[in-house]
């Protein structure tokens, strides 16, 4: 008997039907998935990995140019140098090295004698000439709201002596010209322009093969032409990576080489970690909660009294300790002890008893500070901050916090024109390895400077300025020495910071990567960097 | 005849072939299952997250921003901190309990002025049309046509971030879900044989609007309001996480999450918790709110 049709079993699939509907979504659906999850499985290996002749370079900051006229903050010196050269430069002990010029020396009080290096030319073969340094000098000068003109008391003339010689004169004494001279980039004299060059050539050991200044991505590789010993890795990639924790990862999976600028708390996770090192050094940076000298004269913080007594809220050493991880070193002067002429001039007690007792003699009871800073001023810059604002309260001082992102508005509010503050998170490089040069750049703030805002959150007391411009004219180094002693002194004594600290500079690295000697201006010389495998 | 009149007898063979076990099996009764189980499920997880964040003030925790230097980043578990602490040695629960008051009030604020803006605006579209409603539609289509993060970042960096410009933002950006649908549902209430009678009643336009016809949309539109609650905090989560969120020392979940990711691979907690509370708040409300109407639906269906 031939069983009806309905009681067939309904799923079952006819040998006359190979490819049902159903099947077809199934395997349809499969395939979907396949292919979606493909990509991702390929995420698990480190698939953006570097050749073997490849160095890959992760910065905190975005490298906006290859120029450092605008643009200089600590691990750029490092891609900057590369490409463009200075006549001298900071090296290793903080010590000057000659770079392009073989001879750099004072013959008088304003005057120094200079010869470029026999052969120093550029990436495309032509020659660097005493023009090109003349030129650099001019357009330096003209750049509007440059950080490294602040660093020059006065910018020298070129006087041509020679075919490779010249002379840099000065109006005063600059003794300390041959360690400013590093920061002055030079370039061919037809292709310098008075702001952030975008292109062009320069004498490095390294050429731009590929640049997105607005991603802050190049591809760097060796010059074939470079005057000196020749860089030993064939191709650098520099890519901005902000997010703290992306780059430690690209860095585990190997998808980065270098990252620089590292937090205590990335250096905690990447220590240990096999295939990678964690390199650190005594920075010459040093961060500062500054106060505000706009203050009007019957304004509390007017008072360095008052200033004094608010620092005693301050437990810098469980701030070192738990915060920043031992990252960093208190400050026990107004510039970091690692820079030549800084000495000690005293230290940051905590005693918030005395804090409370000292403010209400003052009659400053019941203050309230408003503390602003900008993301990634200094590692861990949130929780330091939100730890002063509780220490604060600790003494019966109510503080507000406003923090600012990269590209807002901070310059407005630092120059007193975005609105009023009490504290602020602020960091100053001391990109010469001179305590001079960051003394002046801080602490040298003139009335004049201060009509345009261009002084150092208002700093300005006449006394020491005087003094400074004093040991800053002064030629005979022990003299100087000490006049920049007796003015650090006096200096701490107006009170100046909340609290400070020097943060050690940390980089992390593969470790195929070998010979990166990391300076304590946070950067490394890159042709000296070899790779390995 | 009287075996179709006469009931059957318990255990006797239904006179149909739909069995009990096909009635279960049945999509409406699976869609009522379904609806149940949401509502239940998302009260849960609502009720889990609300309930002690309201009630974060009566609990015996630490204030969230007491900081205890030498017990920072204790894992959960630990002695008198059940979530741990994070990288300033305040206590996680109760950081994310308060932080989650701030989060909640933004949400809730945000969702309940535009929930005001978009059925105003709406209703008034849909049943006046003309011009009030080419100038509500093509306003909320220009707004719709805008990235919601970008613009809400923009009008964060101009007027600052404070908890009343963010509430405000969120509130904006979130009108123009609540004012299409008003609009639609107002547009088949506006033609229903009641609100004729009301007009040759003498009531004039407005009249209508308010005492009869959004009374009648109020409630699929007051879902679709929770709905926005999940979106809402997600977006101020977001925005925190961004940067853009209230001043610190405020506690926000985005800002939690935000200030923990540096420390993803050393301590867990800081991320996964908070994290984990919004996933829940959202999944729970978004349950709650599904469940809600898939109820009302029937219930329409059924009356109709």
């Amino acid at each position: 008997m031939t069983p009806s049709p309905h009681h067939a079993p309904p799923d079952r699939p006819s040998p006359r039907e190979p490819l049902r509907r159903r099947t077809l979504l199934r395997l349809g659906a499969l395939g979907g998935t396949g292919l979606a999850l493909g990509p991702l499985s390929a995420c698990a290996g480190p698939t953006g990995a570097p050749g073997p002749g490849t160095l890959t370079l992760g910065l905190n900051r975005s490298l906006v140019s290859l120029d450092n006229k605008l643009n200089q903050f600590d691990a750029a010196v490092t891609v900057q140098r590369a490409v463009r050269e200075a006549l001298t430069r900071i090296g290793p002990g903080m010590r000057v090295q000659r770079v392009l010029a073989d001879r750099f020396e004072m013959t008088g009080p304003t005057a120094w004698s200079v010869r470029l290096r026999q052969g120093v030319r550029y990436s495309d073969g032509s020659p660097v000439t005493v023009e090109d340094v003349a030129t650099a000098l001019k357009m330096y000068g003209k750049v509007n709201g440059s950080f490294l003109l602040g660093l020059f008391p006065e910018l020298p003339t070129v006087e041509k002596t020679g075919e490779r010689t010249f002379t840099l004169h000065t109006e005063r004494p600059v003794p300390v010209l041959d360690r400013l001279m590093a920061n002055i980039h030079i370039t061919p004299a037809a292709a310098n322009r008075p702001e952030e060059l975008q292109s062009g050539v320069g004498s490095g050991p390294y050429k731009v093969i590929e640049a997105n200044s607005g991603a802050g991505e190049y591809t760097l590789a060796r010059n074939p032409r470079y005057w000196g010993r020749p860089a030993h890795v064939d191709t650098v990639r520099v890519r901005f990576v902000p997010e703290e924790s992306s780059r430690v990862i690209a860095l585990r999976s190997g998808e980065l080489d270098v990252v620089d600028t590292l937090t205590p708390d990335s250096a905690e996770q990447l220590t240990g970690l096999p295939g990678v090192t964690v390199q650190e050094t005594s920075g010459v940076r040093i961060s500062q909660l500054f106060y505000n000298f706009r203050k009007p004269d019957d304004h509390p913080l007017a008072d360095a009294r008052v200033r004094r007594a608010l620092t005693y809220a301050i437990d810098g050493e469980a701030l070192i300790r738990d915060v920043l991880t031992g990252s960093a070193e208190a400050a026990e002067g107004v510039v970091p002890l690692a820079l030549e002429g800084a000495v000690r001039t005293g230290a940051y007690t905590y005693d918030p008893r005395k804090a409370r007792a000292q403010l209400r003699q003052l009659g400053a009871e019941g203050l309230r500070i408003r503390v602003i800073w900008e993301s990634g001023e200094f590692a861990a810059d949130n929780s330091v901050m939100e730890a002063v604002a509780d220490m604060f309260r600790d003494i019966g001082v109510r503080a507000s916090l406003l923090q600012f992102e990269p590209g807002g508005d901070i310059l407005k509010w630092r120059q007193g024109r975005g609105g009023d503050w009490d504290v602020i998170g602020n960091g100053f490089p001391g990109t010469t390895g001179q305590a001079l040069t960051s003394l002046q750049g801080m602490y040298g703030g003139t009335p004049e400077r201060e009509r345009t805002r261009d002084t150092y959150m208002g700093y300005v007391v006449p006394d020491i300025q005087r003094r400074l411009e004093d040991a800053a004219t002064e030629t005979d180094a022990a003299a100087r020495d000490r006049k920049l002693a007796a003015v650090q002194h006096a200096i701490w004594n107006t009170w100046p910071s909340l609290w400070a600290f020097a943060p050690k500079t940390m980089l992390a690295r593969r470790d195929r990567v070998h010979d990166l000697g990391l300076l304590q201006l946070n950067s490394y010389d890159l042709s000296a960097v070899r790779l390995e495998g | 005849m009287a075996s179709v009149t006469s009931t059957p007898a318990a255990g006797t063979e239904r006179p149909s072939a739909v069995t009990a076990r096909d009635l279960a099996r049945a999509t409406a009764t699976r869609q009522r299952r379904g609806s149940r189980f949401k509502i239940w499920a998302g009260s849960v997880c609502t009720a889990l997250v609300v309930l002690p964040v309201a009630l974060a003030g009566l609990l015996p925790l630490p204030d969230a921003n007491a900081q205890d230097l030498s017990e920072r980043r204790l894992p959960p578990l630990s002695d008198g901190h059940l979530l741990g602490t994070d990288q300033l040695g305040r206590d996680l629960l109760s950081r994310i309990l308060h932080g989650g008051q701030v989060s909640l009030s933004v949400g809730v604020l945000a969702v309940l002025v535009s929930g005001l803006i978009g059925i105003v605006a709406g209703s008034a579209a849909g049943f006046f049309g003309g011009w009030v409603d080419a100038l509500v539609s093509r306003f909320l289509e220009a707004q719709l046509a805008l990235p919601l993060l970008m613009m809400l970042l923009l009008v964060v960096a101009l007027f600052g971030p404070s908890v009343t410009v963010i509430t405000c933002v969120i509130a904006v950006a979130q009108w123009p879900e609540v004012a299409r649908l008003t609009r639609s549902l107002v547009l088949v209430e506006r033609e229903k044989p009641y609100v004729a009678a009301a007009r040759v009643l003498g009531l004039r336009g407005w009249s209508v609007l308010t005492r009869h016809v959004v009374p009648n949309v109020v409630r699929p539109v007051s879902l679709v309001v929770l709905l926005l609650l999940a979106q809402a905090v997600l977006l101020e989560s977001a925005l925190s996480f961004l940067g853009a969120g209230p001043q610190r020392p405020f506690a926000t979940w985005g800002r939690i999450i935000s200030d923990g990711q540096a420390y993803l691979t050393t301590s867990w907690w800081l991320v996964t918790l908070p994290g984990l509370v919004i996933a829940v708040l959202v999944v729970g409300v978004n349950l709650l709110g599904d469940g809600l109407r898939d109820r009302t639906r029937r219930r329409k269906g059924a009356g109709a």
